[in-house]
């Protein structure tokens, strides 16, 4: 069964992972010092965290990306059957296409999508 | 499938997402945005006028959607209110015009969330069901955040669609429970299955807490207070009316039709958050000073009163929950019409500020009043008559501590709406606010819920017709 | 056996992963750690053979919805704070309430007698697709269109509230 073969490749996956990184931390030589933790060996000296507060233009982004990403999960489906289906599923599709493309072209309208 | 018979079932749900497309069109097209706010209460007066005429009843897409009289009519009461709310709020809207430049979509996201109670109202399965409710709430959240240069309008949002997140998850549970237990997710398919497994019970208590939550029955009530005054008045009387009243008609189609044969389970339940709801809705009003809140309080306790008509389980009970949802819609509107012209013209919002109110702006003074009168039920105005059908029907299945219980809370009502009234009539105040004029769609906003406040309790037929198509329904 | 072995797996993976997700008290970290729990329940849909939905929640959840969340995360003002624990009152009547919510739960679900379905569900894209435009008895293709209407209002919502300042 599939399901065997994928307790098999789980197993000998995390095996593998265990056995390279055991290997390497018992054999390989080490050596350290300050500098090999830089991020840069030259230049500006990093200062702060990584993480710091974003433009909200990143999230506007993700969350049209987000919409338009469930749609293609509705397209798929369609896209498989439109030949079988014809007319129908066409027509069906277009009115949702042509109402998220209203949508679309309403953010593009505001300016959502430029960054600023 | 018949697509003259399609027109003519889904006419409102067509008309409607056409009227969505058009402000968005004409929003992407036009300069001039001032437009927009006419075109929109306009198509939407049109929209409304033509549902009382000829709408098709049936089934549609095998089951998914129900049209049927008496749904219709809840759709047509459910319109009312949103013009109610379109008149009140046009003023304030074209302010923000000049503020942030956004006007259509606050009609964009209203319409939307109307929508969306349409196939909630109308879902013959879960799914439907489902996807109404969200699509109900997630704009309203964008519109209490309107004031986006308002902490405690953006507060209001996140409030609200955590809250709302979470029990329509918990919701969703149940349903999920619901569908294992039976194996489908069609009201009438399910029906034959309601009985009184552990498993069915568990799903169907944790899918009424989404709706419980919409209609802010007690243990879901904590966001309502915080919401309602964070979010604009409009926003606040949409969510305290049309919000509630849909949820509170999909509630008793659901406890009516499909969960019919757990009746003697969700008696009991309805039943405590009934009492509950009432003592805690008013205890908590007694104490509020802001009006927006005051106003949340009540409608909490007025939620009460819906519930507790759905008891009896019978046509009477049905009946008298429409008719008394119609009267609070038009009594509550009445109330945020006043609250927001006032706050409109001078930005006050507490009711200490409503002193000698009666001496400057007689006019506005007395529809309160009207209004006030009519959510505490005092006759000869429509309150009156939906509390006592109420009262009612909870009589003929043989509730009468639980009467008693309702007749204490009128009391304690009455004590505070009381408290507004001698506010603006009897109470002396140096400096009241002054006499102003509103524009003609604050008027008609305002006339209108007057109008249907004396007209449902004056004109019984309404009664009767409701009543005949409650019959039609549940035969 | 295979199966159940790999059930088994995701599903600690799932328990231990939300447990820490919602325990953790760096934001970001919680954010990592749902991202787990969303690819453990992929690998659930991937058992039963269901691969168009995990497919979905690969693409929607753990791609779209968690790269969402960290940019939400990404715009809070101190993500490297820890946030507040609450007080051991509260946190002692969390969990009585949840351990006597979870209780019910697993007490009423293992309690009951669970058929085995009948019906034919179909699991691959192409029967999803003919129900999904089908607009008869078992046609969905209603939720289709007003899922259309639905996006575009959150869209909506998501600009009105993420836009300070609209030019025309």
């Amino acid at each position: 069964m599939g399901s065997s073969a994928l307790v098999l490749f789980f197993i000998v996956g995390v095996f593998f992972i265990v056995i390279a990184t055991s290997i390497a931390a018992l054999f390989a030589p080490r050596s350290s010092n300050p500098q090999k933790l830089d991020p840069w060996e030259c230049g500006i000296k990093p200062s702060g965290n990584a993480w710091i507060q974003f433009k909200i233009g990143y999230y506007l982004f993700a969350i049209i990306y987000l919409i338009f990403d469930v749609e293609v999960v509705f397209l798929v489906p369609w896209a498989v059957v439109m030949k079988k289906m014809g007319t129908v599923a066409f027509v069906e599709a277009l009115i949702f296409l042509v109402i998220l493309g209203i949508g679309l072209l309403y953010a593009w309208n505001k300016k959502a999508l430029k960054w600023e | 499938m018949d697509l003259s018979n399609f027109f003519s079932i889904m006419r409102g749900e067509i008309v409607l997402a056409a009227i969505i497309l058009i402000l968005l069109l004409a929003e992407i097209a036009t300069k001039d945005k001032k437009k927009i706010v006419d075109l929109a209460i306009g198509l939407f007066l049109i929209h409304t006028i033509f549902g009382f005429f000829g709408v098709g009843e049936g089934v549609l897409f095998g089951g998914m959607f129900k049209a049927s009289p008496i749904v219709n009519l809840f759709k047509n009461i459910l319109n009312v209110g949103v013009l109610i709310i379109l008149f009140q709020s046009a003023s304030w809207v074209k302010g923000k015009l000049e503020e942030h430049n956004r006007v259509s979509e606050f009609y964009i996201l209203l319409f939307a969330s109307l929508l969306g109670m349409y196939y909630m109202i109308s879902a013959g399965d879960f799914l439907m069901f489902y996807i109404g409710i969200e699509m109900a709430s997630l704009p309203v959240a964008g519109l209490a955040a309107f004031d986006i240069y308002q902490k405690r309008s953006a507060e209001a949002a996140l409030k609200y669609i955590f809250l709302a997140a979470i029990t329509s998850g918990i919701s969703l549970l149940g349903i999920s429970f619901l569908y294992s237990a039976s194996g489908t997710i069609f009201f009438d398919e399910l029906k034959p299955f309601m009985t009184n497994d552990s498993l069915i019970t568990l799903g169907f208590l944790f899918f009424l807490v989404g709706l419980l939550f919409k209609i802010s029955i007690v243990p879901f009530h904590l966001w309502t207070a915080d919401v309602y005054e964070g979010a604009p008045i409009g926003v606040t009387s949409y969510l305290s009316v049309i919000s509630k009243g849909a949820a509170a008609f999909i509630l008793i189609i659901i406890l009516f039709t499909m969960a019919k044969p757990i009746m003697e389970l969700w008696r009991e339940v309805i039943y405590m958050l009934s009492i509950l709801t009432m003592f805690i809705g008013n205890i908590f009003a007694l104490r509020q000073k802001n009006m927006k809140r005051f106003l949340a309080f009540s409608s909490i306790a007025q939620a009460g009163f819906i519930i507790l008509g759905m008891l009896s389980g019978t046509q009477l009970g049905m009946s008298a929950v429409v008719f008394f949802i119609a009267t609070y819609i038009f009594s509550n509107l009445g109330a945020f019409g006043v609250v927001y012209a006032i706050a409109n013209q001078s930005g006050k919002e507490n009711m200490d500020d409503y002193n000698g109110f009666y001496r400057t702006n007689p006019l506005l003074s007395v529809l309160m009043m009207l209004a006030l009168f009519s959510l505490a039920g005092i006759p000869p105005v429509a309150g009156f008559f939906g509390k006592f059908f109420l009262f009612m029907s909870a009589a003929s299945a043989g509730y009468y501590w639980l009467i008693l219980f309702a007749v204490i809370n009128v009391t304690i009502s009455l004590y505070y709406y009381l408290l507004v009234v001698r506010a603006m009539f009897v109470r002396q105040n140096d400096n009241p606010i002054p006499a102003f004029k509103s524009d003609v769609y604050m008027k008609i906003g305002l006339i209108l819920p007057a109008i249907g406040i004396f007209v449902l309790g004056l004109y019984s037929p309404i009664y009767e017709h409701i009543n005949e198509l409650v019959g039609m329904f549940l035969k | 056996m295979g199966a159940q072995i790999m059930f088994y797996i995701l599903a600690t993976v799932i328990v231990v992963f939300s447990f820490l997700a919602v325990t953790s008290r760096k934001v970001m970290r919680a954010t990592v750690y749902l991202l787990f729990v969303l690819l453990a329940t992929a690998g659930l849909y991937f058992i039963i053979d269901y691969n168009f939905m995990a497919g979905i929640q690969l693409i929607v959840y753990a791609g779209g919805i968690v790269a969402l969340i960290v940019f939400a995360v990404m715009l809070t003002e101190k993500i490297g704070d820890k946030i507040e624990s609450p007080s051991n009152m509260q946190m002692i009547l969390a969990g009585l309430i949840s351990i006597a919510g979870a209780g019910v739960t697993i007490s009423v679900l293992l309690g009951h007698d669970f058929k085995q379905s009948t019906q034919n569900i179909g699991q691959n894209v192409a029967t999803i697709g003919e129900n999904l435009l089908n607009y008869g008895k078992d046609g969905y293709v209603l939720p289709f269109e007003v899922v259309s209407i639905l996006l575009l209002a959150s869209m909506i919502a998501a600009i009105v509230v993420a836009k300070r300042k609209f030019e025309n």
